[in-house]
């Protein structure tokens, strides 16, 4: 399994602690953390909510998830000069996030898309795969 | 004296110093001044924090106030007290800093802090590196000189809007000029995030002793979670901000806090007063 396949499984099954931790951060009911809401342009989430949701997230689920370790995730083999040029996400790099965020509609995807613009992409979905990843990587290898 | 490392700091001498790690110091509350708030008592242990946080990235970066998880009050700390402070460092890097600490007064606990968050800002931006490089080497040295700190004018808050038993909105017009910002930040002027916060809880504390009953009267803060500094407060700014009354029972009441600029939200956080036992 490569670094970016994550089961619909796996994701459900962390959905129903993310929802809560992330409802706690940002101050709305969980109900309204869809797995498919925008953080930002659905939920107001600001950089700073970001951050907290991370550090909630680390210590809920026991793992330990470096700062900027989603778009890296997001960029997953591919290396960091092929994806972005300059700031702007490459075509291969939109192609990688495309299959990375492949829960979030087409229409999302702004083109040229800036790196600093990727989390306004993110979902509550992406920080599942975040959460599952981080799980993985605490495990000890096979 | 001039007012950088004196008129908003809070650390005297540093005795325990593990680099990233831990650190435990003091910090002697002048006799003079007429009042410690505990909100500056968590100040002190976030400054500590700062210290071991720049040492570690050798002063690239500074912590600034954004998140606390938990903040326990447990005691009011009164001028001529020491205060023994401990910092236990949870995760540190160039982006930022994770700590828990704790003040004492001869062995009393009278704040604890838990799960405390902050991002490391370009420290250039706020102060001159080898000043803050030389500073901590005094602290950890023999110390700085005490008495420094002059006591702060809290600034007042003017109520603009009452909902008895719901809700409290106030004014807080921050000062434009005022002794702590040539130290908070000499090159970068920002209104503490701990200042914010006294006034919050001052108007949650006149909500609660309106609307609570006489087991709250007096009130003082027990508990404050979920702290969130959205942005930065700049001298002269107006704040409003808002206390709604979220809970009550037998032992304590809550309130929600928030605070808007023009509008934008610049800090949340959730406090509780723990009520009197009765006589």
């Amino acid at each position: 399994m490569t670094q970016t396949e994550v089961t619909k499984e796996e994701i459900m099954a962390v959905y129903p602690k993310v929802a809560e931790t992330m409802a706690d951060a940002l101050g709305c009911d969980v109900e309204d953390v869809k797995l498919d809401v925008s953080l930002i342009e659905g939920l107001d989430a600001e950089s700073i909510d970001f951050l907290d949701m991370v550090f909630r997230l680390e210590r809920t689920f026991k793992i330990k998830i470096p700062r900027g370790k989603i778009v890296e995730n997001a960029r997953g083999d591919l290396p960091e000069a092929e994806f972005e040029q300059k700031g702007i996400v490459t075509e291969k790099g939109m192609a990688q996030l495309r299959s990375y965020l492949s829960e979030i509609p087409a229409e999302r995807f702004k083109t040229p898309m800036k790196v600093a613009d990727i989390p306004r992409l993110f979902t509550p979905e992406t920080f599942c795969k975040l959460v599952v990843h981080a799980q993985r990587e605490a495990q000890p290898a096979a | 004296m001039t007012a950088h490392f004196a008129a908003f700091s809070f650390v005297d001498r540093i005795t325990e110093f593990i680099d990233g790690s831990r650190a435990r110091g003091f910090f002697w509350v002048p006799q003079g001044i007429r009042v410690f708030p505990s909100c500056l008592v968590a100040e002190a242990v976030g400054q500590l924090a700062a210290w071991v946080a720049m040492s570690k990235v050798d002063f690239r970066g500074r912590p600034v106030a954004a998140l606390a998880t938990e903040t326990r009050f447990l005691g009011l700390v009164l001028p001529g007290d020491v205060l023994e402070l401990a910092v236990e460092i949870e995760d540190c890097d160039d982006n930022m800093v994770a700590y828990g600490g704790n003040a004492s007064v001869e062995g009393r606990q009278m704040i604890e802090l838990k799960h405390c968050l902050g991002p490391m800002l370009p420290v250039e931006d706020f102060d001159a590196p080898d000043a803050l490089r030389e500073r901590l080497s005094l602290l950890r040295d023999r110390g700085a000189p005490r008495g420094r700190f002059p006591g702060v004018d809290l600034p007042e808050t003017v109520v603009i809007e009452r909902v008895p038993g719901k809700s409290l909105r106030a004014n807080l017009n921050v000062p434009r000029e005022a002794t702590f910002f040539a130290d908070h930040f000499p090159r970068n002027p920002v209104f503490p995030a701990t200042l914010l916060l006294d006034a919050q809880i001052r108007v949650a504390a006149e909500l609660v002793e309106k609307s609570c009953g006489p087991q709250f009267a007096s009130p003082v803060a027990s508990r404050m979670t979920h702290f969130k500094m959205r942005s930065f407060i700049s001298p002269g700014q107006e704040v409003e901000l808002a206390a709604t009354l979220s809970g009550q029972d037998a032992l304590a009441a809550r309130v929600m806090l928030s605070a808007h600029v023009a509008g934008k939200s610049v800090a949340t956080a959730r406090v509780e007063f723990a009520a009197r036992e009765p006589t």
